[in-house]
């Protein structure tokens, strides 16, 4: 674990407030937080192709009411923190996705369980009103460390395996993920097509 | 609502979705970005306070860019619950009060979603792409120049997230401002945009602009055509493939990155075959 991969894991969930917690000024989406993220390990390009890739597989899921999309921003950040170890990105792309899908669950799990947490910060606002502003930090810290260790944890666990299995991996396997990893592209843009249709289903 | 007043509730909107649970959604932001409000509202009134909170603590759930329209017009209609005289006004203003927030939430949920999810973020993507291949980062391909200028990199994802913001801004900072001042019959300020015809007129750039990056990566993979090869063959089956399949899988409902994974493993287990 290189000291850039941890400050891509601290820019990754604060990165993550952004897509639901705070602001919400799109820093979220898959096109500007990989690039961003990018900017950590140096490897704008990457940043770049991640952060397409990851906008296109996930363009089908919209957060509308409780739907809870796939996070871009743990996809990038797994995906580039990989690259940045040495995996290739066809390989840790795979691993971004899984992670995005994982992250999700648990965010989902964090969403259920905060209410039980939140009926004592109701109680406190009502006694005392400005009780909000510390609900709301205290809310915004907890996101942000919950953010961290999962990402991070993820990223370590994942780098570890894949360095350990990169020598095994045989010659087929990296065409396998090449081309799957070719296809996200145009899985994306045939999603698009329909995603624009002008009536309602 | 003085400036100043509107300039905070602006800036505590966006931490709206702070604390955001499966039993009341937005109930903690709505209470963190309203409390400037109503403290002034109730400054002279401390004692009530505590049975106001009780009902902003309450369900609430909204697209959070159109939330905004909701702020202006509960403000309005709390206003109208403080200065209430009797007891009677008391209870049919609150009553009112709670019928925007309900059907306000929903309505500008249903358009937040359509046009700032459905239309506006897919179609800023595009346009970031177009900029992408105009300055000739070809994401088709998946080896990408590396001496790229690092102003070429980012200027796309620059302007798709200028574009976004942009919109998204102006409809949070005008919908706080137009929602105050409106009444029922505009629908707190809802019916000063034609929004069906801007969700309609973003759809219909947008599926220009998504046919149009589809028929552009095609032309990139038959450009070079010389003969037909296993290469070219291998290229064209697979695009051909996952346009076809992403297709089924969406009317199956079936997400694309499912799809992907599924890629992953047929794809081992042809090259092992």
């Amino acid at each position: 674990m290189t000291p850039e991969v941890f400050m891509l894991c601290v820019l990754a969930a604060l990165l993550e407030l952004d897509t639901t917690y705070a602001l919400q000024l799109t820093f979220s989406r898959g096109i500007i937080a990989a690039t961003l993220m990018a900017l950590v390990t140096g490897d704008v390009m990457a940043g770049i192709q991640v952060g397409i890739f990851t906008e296109l597989i996930f363009a089908d899921i919209n957060p509308l009411g409780g739907i809870l999309p796939p996070s871009a921003v743990v996809c990038a950040a797994v995906s580039l923190a990989l690259h940045a170890l040495g995996i290739e990105l066809y390989f840790s792309f795979f691993f971004g996705v899984a992670g995005a899908i994982l992250f999700s669950q648990a965010e989902k799990l964090m969403r259920k369980n905060r209410f039980k947490w939140l009926v004592f910060w109701e109680q406190q606002i009502v006694k005392t009103p400005s009780a909000v502003n510390r609900a709301v930090a205290l809310a915004l810290a907890t996101s942000f460390l919950m953010n961290f260790i999962l990402i991070f944890i993820f990223v370590l666990l994942c780098g570890k395996l894949m360095l350990w299995l990169l020598p095994y991996i045989p010659v087929k396997a990296h065409f396998a993920c090449k081309f799957a990893y070719m296809a996200v592209p145009w899985i994306g843009l045939a999603t698009l097509v329909p995603a624009f249709r002008l009536k309602a289903r | 609502m003085k400036f100043s007043m509107r300039l905070n509730l602006f800036l505590r909107s966006f931490f709206l979705q702070t604390g955001w649970n499966y039993m009341k959604y937005q109930n903690l932001g709505l209470t963190f970005v309203m409390m400037p409000f109503l403290k002034k509202v109730y400054q002279d009134d401390q004692d009530a306070l505590p049975s106001v909170l009780q009902r902003y603590l309450e369900n609430f759930n909204t697209q959070p860019i159109m939330a905004s329209f909701c702020f202006g017009a509960l403000a309005r209609q709390e206003e109208a619950v403080a200065q209430a005289e009797s007891l009677t006004k008391f209870k049919e203003k609150v009553t009112e009060w709670a019928s925007i927030k309900k059907g306000l939430s929903i309505t500008t949920a249903s358009i937040g979603d359509r046009l700032f999810w459905g239309a506006l973020k897919p179609l800023t993507l595009l346009m970031a792409l177009f900029i992408w291949l105009l300055l000739d980062i070809n994401f088709f391909e998946i080896e990408l120049p590396a001496h790229t200028p690092f102003l070429y990199a980012v200027c796309a994802g620059g302007a798709a997230f200028f574009a976004f913001n942009a919109i998204a801004l102006f409809v949070k900072w005008q919908g706080l401002k137009i929602s105050y001042h409106a009444n029922e019959k505009t629908c707190y300020g809802l019916t000063r945009f034609d929004w069906n015809k801007t969700i309609y007129n973003a759809k219909r750039i947008g599926i220009v602009l998504a046919v149009g990056m589809i028929l552009f990566g095609i032309y990139h993979y038959l450009k070079d055509f010389r003969e037909v090869d296993v290469h070219f063959i291998t290229r064209a089956v697979i695009v051909l493939f996952f346009v076809m399949i992403s297709f089924i899988t969406r009317k199956l409902r079936i997400p694309n990155m499912y799809l992907y994974l599924a890629a992953v493993g047929v794809f081992n287990i042809v090259c092992y075959l």
